[in-house]
């Protein structure tokens, strides 16, 4: 888990001239100057690290860029600028042999269409990468197997890839990807092609895999739910240049730009917010003395809902430690939903009811 | 605009080619007839029905019972067609030229899916292969490789190459570009995309190609039938030439029962190879549980059983099929005493040779009188018998109406001296090669080949009959037929390379002021004289006398020699000729043991026949019977004949090329004087054996008032204008066209329709069925004459110019390889009431039936065997 991936200043041209035009990029050219002499600015200027056991996530909408990145950080594009290091490594100066090896034992991939070859058995897609690698054939079947049961797949060893439901499929990917036991696993869309309750289930997977394996995964979306459910840090991609790196919270909650927070106007804030980012900090200091339920800075925004409709008071937020960190008033938790954090205007006529009061 | 001599580059390219690649050629068409070969011998071997088994069986294991079943009744079929062989033939053809497209076409067709700059490059030379008509590089292909299989394989290896190519490529392109990015994405190398990859998920559309290229084959199988590759395309051929809509299409139905298998197997075979078809062909069995009845070996178990089955029917056919031949001599014994009397026109040279051969004979003691004639008294008195022989006979052409009248009578026992000579000739680089005794036990150098012309030279005839095996080099060489120019090629190409080569050469020729060459010597005087002074004997003269008759035909004098003893007998004056003889015969020591040798020249049965002759025919009716006739005869002297079955152009051509030795169907001077003008170098002219011929324009005798050419004026509209035409380029349309029309005036009001002969007979079958009036160009002999009534148009100005004669025609290298076949064939002569009897019994017999048809004719005329092989 010692794996760190780490992007410094990438740029992806194509067209002619791919070095002059990252020089122009550099001097502040626009895309569109250079689309206009037939080259395409693809990534731009583009450098996050990853650190180890994370789920970073390229969140943006189709022609951002976002699957040229991918492709550049196992090298099956070489960036025309920049460099991707790995482990220490730094894969842009590889050749390609050794570029093939880092990919066959380090880095593997989960794809949008799956990519499962029709030709193999489920269990000969899964033992694909092993093969590659130069696994023999008895221990090849065994990682396998053990990489399909992982994924949820124990028992479809012998069935072929077109007799399984579009999820079933993506999950040969993900064994795939998963049987060679490289330490960084890149996915390009991998769920964007599942219907929504397969897409959540297999987010879940995830999520649950993840939970045991730590691998470091860049996980590519255009679907900000999706970036905010999995991502532990989320960079936002527009014109080929990230825009913003952060958590979830910090997309939301503070959006680099109008671009990102129209982005954000969709997003099911409940999903992502935490009692840490809507508690109120200003304390009084005894918000917590009574022997009331109270929440964890981690705890989501929906059981705050679940626990301040059960109080009749702001629920206290309690760290670690059950020292009290802050405190959110049913008030700031219908703000936080509406994005809409002023304080509320008095009411000219006011008909004997205070919106505060307890239902 | 400028003409642009596109066709001179390409003439000087194919030069260039034949210069300097020959070795390229040489070494594929070692590749080529190599695999033919070994696939033909396998396919030949087994008994038919054994084979039709054995692919029903590969038929049952890909697709089925019901396939099985009908691809054994199909292959049945063929064999009681009596096509097997043919089919055996063309299927070899096919599956070769399959095996080598594929060789080519998938590597290709892989590239250039990698690469988009080969495609490029490959796509347009694909169109130009696929669309560039196939006679064009028919007959370069016999240049560079030879008649036969070979050039066969060529022509279809050009036209099937397209579709392995193109399907290979689509197919590669075709997998889906993700699979292959997530290969690469784990690392995978270039070369295991390929093979794990790309190429098993094409290979469904790369078997589609194979399928197209099996088709493509078979159908280009049936054109290359005109480079004598025989087989069903001959069959077709020959059916086209004959108007024979019944063997048509018993070949066409054979050729479409092979297509069919082939089709449907190499489909059953594209899905049971493919992954995907393995697979779900597992899963329907897996369904089945399995069953001996639908069971299905894995590919490769399948092959290695149809290896196996095909190994002991092939071994069975082999071991069953020992054959031997047999040997025969002849003795030799010296008659004394005898009376031999010797007829001479009192011309110089027949009076040197009568008086000569008078004194050697006495001096064998042999009593010989001596008489003197006219000439047409002498032939009579030959004729009758009177006369044993005489020395004195101006052929073919001073004495051509006395041979016309009486050479039936009589026999030919060649020239003993010409203005022209006949010769082999060597580059001058050749050293210690100076005359044919030194090409003895040079055969390793000179690959055993001696580059011939037409095999219907007299030339050539002589050189393999004769020539060869009075200089006992019939067993060293082979004589390869060609054309004159293919054997100039051959001198250009080897002469170029300084190659040993010795080809056939006559002179006076330009050969010698181009190239240096070496005529080689011939002391033994083999050659004979193309327009020579012959010597003529009463019939049978030589078999009663087999020893004068041998000392006979070997009689030959050099200028030197018969000038000298001319002068010796002119400086005597008349009445003492003979000591005058004896005089010259002492300052000429040895010519008398020369001509008359006591000792030795034991003559076997030829140790020529033991290479096979390759005999190539037209299927026009006079050229089955004589070819079928000289089968039959030649193989009771232990000769085997191959036929192939031609067209003209690459007769001629296959015959200057070498590959050829024989045709027997030569219509020269005229008809078919532009092939023979264009080959006549590399060509031998072995004679006439069949004449009078005639060229005309015939119309059905319904068609009255029109009895000569004359008659035709004025009656352009009764004929619609139009003259029915065969082959444009033939010497009887050029001469039509540019002689006789303008002659008679009729140029003006005919137009003469180009077509082929075929169409031309289709054209008379079909106005003579609703007896409309039709002109047609036509010639005698010809079978029209008697499937419908016609009247041959009277060419009273002889504009047509006098009649064709059949002759033989050999390769150059024909008389050195065959000499007695040679001389054979030089005296052969057939006559109008045998040719008619021999053909009748055929047509009679019917097809597929010729040889039992000669046989049958055989026994009806029990001289025929010994006055065409005297031994």
């Amino acid at each position: 888990m010692s794996s760190r991936l780490e992007a410094d200043h990438l740029y992806k041209v194509f067209g002619r001239r791919s070095k002059a035009a990252v020089e122009r990029l550099r001097q502040g050219a626009d895309r569109e100057e250079l689309r206009a002499d037939g080259t395409t600015a693809a990534v731009i200027d583009a450098s996050f690290t990853v650190e180890p056991g994370q789920i970073f996530v390229v969140m943006g909408l189709s022609g951002s860029g976002k699957s040229t990145l991918l492709r550049m950080l196992n090298g099956l594009l070489e960036p025309t600028a920049g460099q991707v290091r790995f482990d220490g490594q730094d894969l842009t100066a590889l050749s390609a042999r050794e570029l093939r090896e880092v990919r066959s034992r380090k880095i593997s991939m989960v794809f949008q269409h799956f990519a499962l070859f029709p030709h193999r058995s489920v269990l000969e897609n899964a033992a694909y990468g092993l093969e590659v690698q130069g696994v023999p054939a008895a221990e090849r079947r065994e990682r396998a197997a053990t990489a399909l049961e992982l994924a949820g797949l124990a028992g479809w060893e012998k069935s072929w890839p077109d007799e399984l439901s579009g999820g079933m499929q993506q999950r040969v990917g993900l064994a795939r990807a998963l049987a060679t036991d490289a330490d960084l696993l890149l996915m390009d869309e991998s769920f964007s092609a599942l219907d929504p309750l397969i897409r959540r289930d297999m987010q879940d997977q995830l999520i649950e895999l993840q939970k045991k394996l730590k691998k470091t995964i860049v996980f590519i979306t255009h679907d900000l739910n999706e970036a905010m459910r999995l991502g532990d840090r989320i960079a936002v991609m527009r014109d080929g240049r990230i825009v913003q790196t952060g958590t979830a919270e910090d997309i939301l909650v503070r959006p680099a730009d109008d671009y990102v927070a129209s982005f954000t106007q969709d997003v099911d804030r409940s999903r992502v917010l935490t009692a840490g980012a809507v508690m109120d900090t200003d304390l009084r200091g005894d918000e917590a003395d009574c022997s009331c339920e109270t929440a964890g800075p981690d705890t989501s925004f929906v059981d705050l809902c679940a626990i301040s409709a059960r109080l009749s008071h702001p629920v206290a937020v309690v760290d670690k430690n059950h020292t009290l960190v802050g405190v959110v008033p049913r008030q700031r938790l219908v703000g936080f939903l509406g994005d809409e954090q002023g304080t509320p205007e008095r009411c000219p006529s006011p008909r004997g009811e205070e919106v505060t009061a307890g239902a | 605009m400028p003409r642009i001599p596109f066709g001179d580059w390409v003439n000087s390219a194919v030069d260039w080619l034949l210069n300097h690649m020959a070795w390229l050629f040489d070494f594929l068409k070692t590749v080529f007839s190599g695999t033919y070969d070994g696939i033909d011998a396998v396919l030949q071997a087994p008994q038919p029905l054994l084979l039709a088994g054995i692919f029903a069986v590969v038929a049952f294991w890909l697709r089925g019972t019901s396939a099985g079943v009908l691809t054994f009744a199909g292959f049945a079929f063929i064999d009681s067609l009596e096509l097997w062989e043919d089919a055996m033939v063309t299927l070899s053809l096919v599956l070769v030229a399959t095996l080598i497209a594929l060789v080519v076409s998938v590597p290709v067709g892989i590239w250039a899916a990698r690469s988009d700059r080969v495609s490029g490059v490959v796509r347009p030379v694909l169109d130009f292969m696929q669309t560039l008509p196939a006679m064009i590089y028919l007959i370069p292909a016999i240049l560079f490789f030879g008649t036969g299989a070979p050039a066969g394989i060529v022509a279809t290896l050009i036209f099937a190459l397209a579709p392995g190519v193109r399907m290979t490529e689509l197919g590669i392109r075709q997998v889906d570009k993700d699979l292959v990015e997530a290969a690469d994405a784990f690392g995978t190398t270039p070369r295991d995309t390929l093979l794990r990859i790309q190429l098993p998920l094409a290979l469904p559309t790369v078997m589609a190609g194979v399928n197209q290229v099996i088709m493509l084959g078979l159908s280009m199988a049936a054109i290359a039938g005109m480079v004598g590759t025989g087989g069903l395309g001959g069959d077709v051929n020959e059916a086209i030439g004959q108007l024979n809509v019944g063997l048509g299409s018993e070949a066409g139905v054979a050729i479409v029962i092979l297509a069919i298998y082939l089709d449907r197997m190499t489909g059953a075979l594209g899905t049971q190879v493919s992954p995907l078809g393995r697979r779900a062909a597992a899963k329907a069995r897996a369904a089945q549980g399995l069953r001996i009845w639908s069971y299905r070996p894995r590919p490769v178990v399948a092959m290695a059983g149809v290896v196996v089955l095909a190994l002991v029917a092939g071994g069975m056919g082999v071991f069953g099929g020992a054959g031997a031949t047999s040997t025969a001599s002849d003795g030799e014994n010296v008659g004394q005493g005898k009376k031999v009397t010797i007829g001479y026109i009192p011309w110089d040279e027949g009076v040197a040779s009568t008086f000569l051969w008078q004194e050697i004979l006495e001096r064998r003691g042999f009593q010989v009188e001596t008489k003197q004639f006219d000439a047409g008294p002498l032939y009579t008195s030959l004729a009758q018998g009177d006369i044993d022989f005489e020395t004195d006979s101006w052929l073919p052409t001073t004495h051509a109406q006395y041979w016309k009248k009486y050479g039936k009578q009589l026999d030919d026992l060649g020239s003993w001296y010409g203005p022209t000579s006949l010769e082999l000739s060597v580059p001058a680089y050749m050293k210690g090669i100076d005359s044919l005794d030194d090409l003895k036990g040079q055969a390793g150098k000179f690959g055993g080949k001696i580059t011939g012309i037409e095999s219907s030279a007299g030339m050539m005839g002589l050189l393999k009959t004769k020539v060869l095996k009075e200089y006992g080099l019939d067993q060293e060489y082979e004589v390869v037929d060609s054309s004159t120019p293919a054997m100039l090629a051959e001198l250009k190409r080897a002469y170029a390379e300084k190659a040993p080569i010795v080809a056939t050469l006559w002179s006076p020729h330009w050969a010698y002021s181009e190239y240096k060459l070496k005529k080689l010597k011939d002391p033994k005087g083999a050659w004979g004289k193309g327009d020579g002074v012959h010597t003529l004997s009463r019939k049978g003269f030589a078999q009663d006398n087999p020893v004068v008759g041998k000392w006979l035909k070997n009689f030959r004098m050099t200028e030197k020699q018969l000038t000298g003893l001319e002068a010796e007998i002119n400086k005597v004056g008349k009445g003492k000729q003979q000591d005058a003889v004896r005089a010259w015969l002492k300052t000429n020591p040895g010519v008398v043991d020369k001509l008359a040798p006591v000792e030795g020249s034991a003559s076997a049965t030829p140790a020529e026949a033991k290479r096979p002759l390759d005999v190539a025919w037209f299927p026009w009716d006079e050229d089955v019977a004589v070819t079928y006739l000289w089968k039959n005869v030649l193989a009771r002297r232990g000769y085997t004949l191959n036929l192939k079955q031609m067209d003209v152009g690459p007769v001629y051509t296959g015959l200057a090329s070498g590959d050829l030795d024989l045709n027997f169907d030569a219509w020269l001077p005229y008809a078919q004087s532009n092939y023979w003008e264009q080959h006549k170098n590399d060509l031998k002219d072995l004679g006439t054996w069949y004449k009078p011929t005639s060229l005309e324009i015939a119309v059905p005798s319904y068609v009255k008032d029109v009895k000569s050419l004359s008659d035709l004026k004025g009656k352009s509209k009764t004929f619609g204008g139009r003259i029915i035409g065969i082959e444009p380029g033939t010497g009887e349309m050029n001469l039509l066209k540019n002689k006789v029309l303008p002659g008679y005036g009729l140029d003006k009001e005919y137009k003469v329709v180009d077509g082929s002969t075929p169409a031309m007979l289709a054209e008379l079958k079909r106005a003579y069925a609703k007896k409309e009036p039709v002109a047609v160009v036509l010639w005698s002999p010809h079978w029209a004459y008697s499937e419908y009534k016609l009247t041959k148009l009277t060419d009273d100005r002889k504009l047509f110019g006098e009649g064709n004669t059949i002759r033989t025609i050999s390769s150059e290298k024909f008389p050195d390889q065959y000499p007695k076949l040679t001389e054979w064939i030089r005296k052969f002569r057939m006559s109008e009431s045998e040719l008619g009897g021999l053909e009748s019994e055929i047509k009679r017999r019917g097809q597929g039936h010729e040889e039992d048809a000669v046989a049958g004719w055989l026994k009806e005329h029990p001289d025929m065997v010994q006055r065409m092989t005297p031994q």
